[in-house]
């Protein structure tokens, strides 16, 4: 339809008053932000609460088998990863201690706030972060931990100054605590920070975890390391078979797959935001259509005219489809821009995870071309109204 | 032998071998708006023929009907009655595609502009080539020669909120020229502009019509340029009340004037006399009035020559040859008696007839007339 030479009608009509313009991609990039911001909270709960798995150094994971979400632990005993140790294709089997309910964080004279605590056997690879390995020697002395940088503000932990940090006095679960260092992971739902610590320290902090027991004989996730060329399902499978029947063994991303389940299915969040990018959508529609109309209805006997002229119906259908394309684009930039403006400030303030990929944005831009055209067509029967024989 | 008798004397030109087929025919042509028990007709009976090169003016009173025919012209409503062929294309019953094919072949002129604000002259004008497969190379001559001449050489890559009215309208004229379509519809195409500028306009009008042979149907209220048309349709009521070949007209009144007993008559009264008269043609030979039949007709011989032949008492002769401008048979309406004499064309003859009815009533009206005619009548015995 479009030839070269051809007068781009659709992109005069458009740019011939710029006001007109700013408002229409004000108003399109406003429904591109709403969107962009529903899609970034209920990806930031997904992605925030499985950042914690993604961090892990694991190819394959071992849980209670009653375990349904990580914010609900469900322990097992250290047993079962010397159990494991002994699987064909299993080089290593290493507990990782989680503690939400009983720790807190509290600076001198103020509040105490919940804080998870991750534990390891130093040395252990268990971490993927590079940040977390180099400061294992630091962890050795008692009393000592790594604090999540991007944990919420209201800690009051002074992340961004390392002298500070280390003079700072805090304690842990009633106990003086000294940060030597710093990793990253964020905040999520159901937690607004992250510290990480040797096993012997958390066993110091958390006595009574074990019920009398040693602290440290129950585990949270254990975390298997394989040797190379194993495969993953085969061993999967093998240690299925072998251990016990109060836990299963998932493959990191089954793992990953099965958290994220239980939050988009279990829990009403995903719905919630599912809805609000509806109506994101929805809010969208009706701006555009509203710009769409306007600039259709202004124009009604130069189309009109044209009709007798001689043009067809599809050059105005091709017309009002290239309007709704430009003003998606149009439209989609500022939103863009704006978006991860707000991504970023969002994220420094709450902790959560607000990423802007590309296929996030690719989706996102699909949405609103979807609804530039959707206004488009709902546009279009004006168009097609047009009556030349009104003209005379 | 007498043809095609419902040709009103005055509504084409006279050329009788005239082989070129008309640009527009409409025959019984009916129109309505709405359906069912709302169904309202807006055209009754419409009979029109316009041929290539005129430029014809609708006249006629607000909700007459003339815009509505226009639009039955123009493709732009589809009538489903009687029959309407525009550029050799049977409009009653075509499909949308033919029509729209039919109206590139059209050039519109609206009252209002309806130019792209977004577009300058050029571009607006540029709109109208596209839908042709034109090069850019000619595009570009085209367009710059049309609005050229339109006296916007000047302008031609101004936008419209740059232009004056005037200004405005001619690129809108312009746009309905650039293609050179064959026939031109214009709604009111002189209402926005100024004396200067509508006379500029309806020469561009008369030149395309003469040049070109493009026919031109101009809706208007305009008296300022009736003029410039060849031919004046008048609409009340849905119908065509007068379609006047403004020439053939002058001419019949003159002939009409020459008569001694319709000298006196004022000219309005000579074109309503014209208006009423129909057309017929005989071939050489052809027996126009057989003495002792009763008198129907008043004729005006308008081309040809007719031979008069009377028996009075047994013998029969040739008493007078009539030529063009000459008329006859008069005197049965007037005396209520039969033909006194059979009157024969010697030549290809056109004839101009006045009905019995017609011819007394407009004698009643006019007691002078009446007086003339007598006069005559008793002159010529």
């Amino acid at each position: 339809m479009v030839r070269f030479g051809r007068i781009p009608l659709a992109r005069k009509n458009l740019t011939h008053d710029y006001w007109r313009l700013a408002v229409a991609v004000g108003g399109i990039g406003f429904a591109v932000m709403l969107m962009f911001m529903q899609m970034g909270f209920r990806n930031a709960l997904f992605d925030s609460t499985v950042k914690v798995i993604d961090e892990l150094n694991a190819d394959l994971i071992i849980v209670n088998r009653s375990q349904f979400a990580l914010p609900a632990p469900q322990r097992f005993s250290i047993q079962r990863l010397v159990q494991a140790r002994e699987c064909p294709g299993v080089s290593g089997a290493y507990p990782l201690y989680v503690e939400g309910f009983l720790s807190t964080l509290r600076r001198p004279r103020q509040k105490a706030y919940a804080i998870r605590v991750l534990a390891f056997e130093v040395n252990d690879p268990v971490f993927r972060s590079t940040a977390i390995r180099q400061a294992m020697p630091r962890l050795k002395p008692p009393n000592t931990a790594l604090i999540d940088s991007h944990s919420k503000p209201k800690y009051g932990i002074p992340v961004h100054d390392p002298e500070r940090l280390s003079k700072q006095s805090i304690e842990l679960s009633g106990r003086r605590v000294q940060f030597v260092g710093l990793f990253e992971m964020g905040a999520d739902f159901a937690n607004d920070g992250n510290v990480i610590m040797s096993a012997q320290n958390f066993a110091r902090y958390f006595p009574y975890r074990g019920r009398g027991a040693d602290p440290l004989s129950i585990v949270d996730l254990g975390i298997v390391r394989l040797t190379p060329h194993a495969d993953v399902q085969e061993v999967q499978q093998h240690l299925e078979n072998l251990l016990p029947d109060d836990v299963r063994v998932f493959t990191k991303q089954g793992f990953r797959q099965a958290e994220m389940g239980f939050w988009r299915t279990s829990t009403p969040i995903g719905y919630i935001f599912g809805v609000g990018l509806a109506l994101g959508f929805v809010v969208g529609v009706i701006i555009c259509y509203q710009i769409i109309f306007t600039s259709v209805s202004a124009h009604m006997p130069e189309f009109a005219t044209l009709k007798a002229m001689g043009y067809r119906d599809r050059y105005f259908i091709a017309l009002v489809v290239c309007e709704s394309l430009y003003l998606s684009i149009l439209g989609f930039i500022p939103g863009l821009l704006a978006s991860w403006g707000l991504y970023t400030l969002l994220a420094r303030w709450t902790g959560l995870l607000m990423i802007l990929t590309l296929p996030r944005a690719s989706l996102v831009y699909g949405f609103t071309l979807a609804m530039c055209m959707t206004s488009g067509c709902l546009a279009m029967r004006k168009v097609l109204s047009a009556d030349p024989a009104e003209l005379f | 032998m007498s043809q095609t008798v419902s040709l009103p004397a005055t509504s084409s030109r006279l050329a009788l071998t005239d082989v070129k087929t008309p640009n527009i025919q409409s025959r019984g042509l009916n129109f309505y708006f709405g359906d069912g028990e709302l169904r309202k007709q807006v055209l009754f009976d419409n009979n029109l023929d316009v041929m290539p090169g005129e430029i014809v003016i609708m006249t006629g009173p607000s909700g007459s009907g003339k815009t509505t025919l226009l639009t039955l012209i123009g493709g732009l409503r589809t009538a489903k009655e009687g029959s309407l062929k525009v550029l050799k294309q049977e409009m009653v019953g075509a499909s949308a595609q033919q029509l729209v094919r039919l109206r590139r072949q059209m050039g519109f002129i609206f009252q209002a502009h309806n130019l792209f604000e977004s577009l300058t002259a050029f571009q607006n004008v540029k709109m109208a080539l596209e839908l042709f497969d034109f090069s850019q190379q000619e595009m570009r001559t085209r367009i710059t020669e049309t609005l050229t001449r339109l006296g916007l050489g000047h302008r031609i890559h101004y936008k419209p909120d740059s232009l004056s009215g005037g200004q405005r309208q001619r690129v809108a004229i312009a746009r309905g020229l650039v293609h050179k379509p064959k026939l031109i519809l214009a709604d009111e195409p002189t209402a926005a502009l100024d004396e200067k500028s509508g006379r500029e306009v309806v020469t561009i009008f008369q030149e395309l019509a003469r040049e070109e042979g493009c026919t031109i149907l101009i809706v208007t209220h305009d008296n300022r340029i009736l003029d410039v048309a060849d031919r004046i349709v008048n609409m009340v009521d849905g119908r065509i009340k007068s379609n006047v070949y403004v020439q053939e007209s002058a001419k019949v009144c003159e002939f009409l004037q020459k008569c001694d007993f319709l000298r006196d008559l004022t000219p309005r009264t000579l074109v309503e006399v014209a208006d009423k008269m129909f057309r017929e043609d005989f071939s050489s030979g052809d027996t126009i009035i057989r003495q002792g039949d009763p008198g129907d007709k008043f004729y005006l011989i308008r081309k040809g020559s007719v031979e008069i032949e009377a028996t009075r008492n047994g013998e029969t002769k040739i008493v007078a040859v009539l030529g063009e401008g000459d008329f006859f048979g008069e005197m049965a309406l007037l005396t209520d008696a039969p033909r006194n004499a059979t009157v024969r064309a010697k030549e290809q003859t056109v004839l101009y007839a006045l009905g019995k009815a017609d011819f007394l009533s407009v004698i009643e009206q006019s007691p002078t007339f009446e007086q003339e005619l007598r006069k005559s009548i008793f002159e010529r015995q």
